[in-house]
């Protein structure tokens, strides 16, 4: 059979995809805030918290990490109506993206805070460190230096893994964006290799970005490739 | 609206959909386990070929390094838009079942490539120098020195790749493979309610993601070197 290729039509679009691009570049920040919110919150639960707690902590931990994002979403997103909740694909993609990283960053969060070993800090107190320094000189490079490397590949898992599941609800991310667009001009081909042309240099761009905050601001050496 | 789901529940919990929803994830488990084997098999030749000394090696080099970077950083969803329309665009009649698993496979191999070649180089240098010096052959030196002490290594993020792989099988639903969410969104279709079938696609994904990974940790306890261990007690932070 022959295909002949025409990555021009594919280009023509570019404008559409680079919106695209914005909406994957929103959606996956804003997963990874509230995720890291909530990972926060789960890791101090699962480390300081009560018996109770703890184990609410850890089922939620262990259900979120076990099944599909996919699924989540669809739950939102067709489940939720019945009890008369309607949220459009961006939201329950967003909810449902934010619900399913907070549990993989509650793990990430909790070997930060293990990092910190209690004779440490008893050193920080011997030498006169007030609670500020305390933070400022130990808690802090030794949490960053532990879990910063695994926040910024996260970070970009969920750039890429994460919100192209949107699209399957009909999010107009990136992905959103090329299955659009391929409906109506026929060339998938061309569309879908350009689409993932524009996820490689946005990922690059994220891992490089980071890996030089982090070496800026903590002194990481976060790995780029 | 819980009446309403009480009273689709005989209905859906009928013989005929539990047998299509076992039916699903069996295909579910085999598109992971054909996929993700397949693809760790080729990954494996593929980072001996990047190994291999000598200036030919070079172009598979390059090679394995681009697709490890490349594929690492493309979304599963569009591997597999990819993989079904190249496949379709060139050969007519492939299932769509080979088209999940070359998809599958794909993206396996650059994710399993990383954590074999990590294994491989986490063998001391010395060690493969002893072997030259007692004039082991490439060969024996792999078999005899380095695999013994790497597959321990590798065995264990190998295994957690490819039970996390059973979640992410879920996207493949979008070409059309009678899978677990393909068969949950047939039964929503049907007009059952959403959280009744979400609730137990969920469920059933995590029978079989719950035990897996379990499974996974248990080997990787069981296999880790006693260096290894000791990291893992940890004091309690004050």
């Amino acid at each position: 059979m022959n295909y002949t290729f025409q990555f021009g039509v594919a280009l023509q679009q570019l404008p559409g995809l680079l919106q695209g691009a914005i909406v994957t570049f929103e959606l996956g920040l804003l997963t990874f805030w509230g995720g890291a919110l909530i990972g926060l919150l789960g890791a101090s639960l699962k480390t300081f918290g009560g018996p109770v707690l703890r184990r609410v902590a850890v089922a939620y931990v262990i259900f979120f990490t076990n099944t599909p994002a996919l699924i989540q979403i669809y739950f939102l997103y067709y489940g939720l109506p019945d009890f008369g909740i309607r949220w459009d694909a961006f939201t329950c993609t967003l909810i449902g993206l934010t619900l399913n990283a907070g549990a993989y960053l509650t793990e990430i969060m909790r070997a930060g805070f293990i990092s910190v070993h209690r004779h440490e800090m008893e050193a920080a107190e011997t030498l006169g460190m007030s609670l500020w320094q305390q933070i400022r000189f130990v808690i802090v490079p030794h949490i960053a230096k532990t879990i910063y490397p695994a926040l910024a590949n996260f970070f970009v898992v969920i750039l890429v893994m994460g919100t192209s599941v949107g699209a399957v609800i009909g999010v107009n991310e990136l992905t959103g964006q090329a299955i659009n667009i391929s409906t109506e001009n026929y060339r998938w081909i061309e569309m879908f290799v350009v689409v993932a042309g524009i996820y490689v240099v946005l990922t690059l761009i994220a891992s490089l970005s980071l890996a030089l905050v982090g070496r800026w601001a903590f002194r990481v050496k976060a790995k780029i490739f | 609206m819980l009446t309403e789901i009480l009273h689709q529940m005989p209905r859906f919990f009928s013989g005929g959909h539990l047998l299509l929803l076992f039916q699903a994830m069996g295909m579910t488990l085999a598109l992971t386990a054909i996929g993700c084997v397949t693809g760790f098999l080729v990954a494996f030749l593929l980072v001996l070929l990047r190994r291999s000394p000598g200036i030919w090696a070079l172009p598979f080099k390059i090679a394995a390094i681009l697709y490890v970077e490349i594929f690492r950083r493309i979304p599963f969803l569009v591997v597999t838009y990819l993989v079904l329309f190249f496949i379709q665009a060139f050969v007519s009649d492939a299932s769509l079942f080979t088209i999940a698993v070359v998809a599958i496979c794909i993206y396996a191999i650059a994710y399993t490539a990383e954590i074999i070649r990590g294994g491989l180089e986490s063998v001391a240098r010395q060690q493969v120098e002893a072997a030259t010096a007692m004039n082991f052959s490439r060969w024996q030196t792999l078999m005899r020195v380095i695999l013994p002490q790497a597959w321990a290594v590798i065995l264990p993020p190998a295994v957690a790749f490819m039970v996390g792989f059973i979640k992410d099988t879920a996207l493949v639903s979008q070409v059309g493979v009678f899978e677990l969410t393909f068969r949950g969104k047939e039964l929503n279709n049907e007009g059952f309610s959403g959280v009744l079938v979400f609730g137990t696609i969920a469920l059933l994904y995590f029978a079989m993601s719950y035990p897996l990974s379990r499974c996974g940790g248990w080997l990787e306890r069981r296999l880790a070197s006693p260096r290894s261990q000791r990291s893992h007690q940890r004091l309690r932070p004050t």
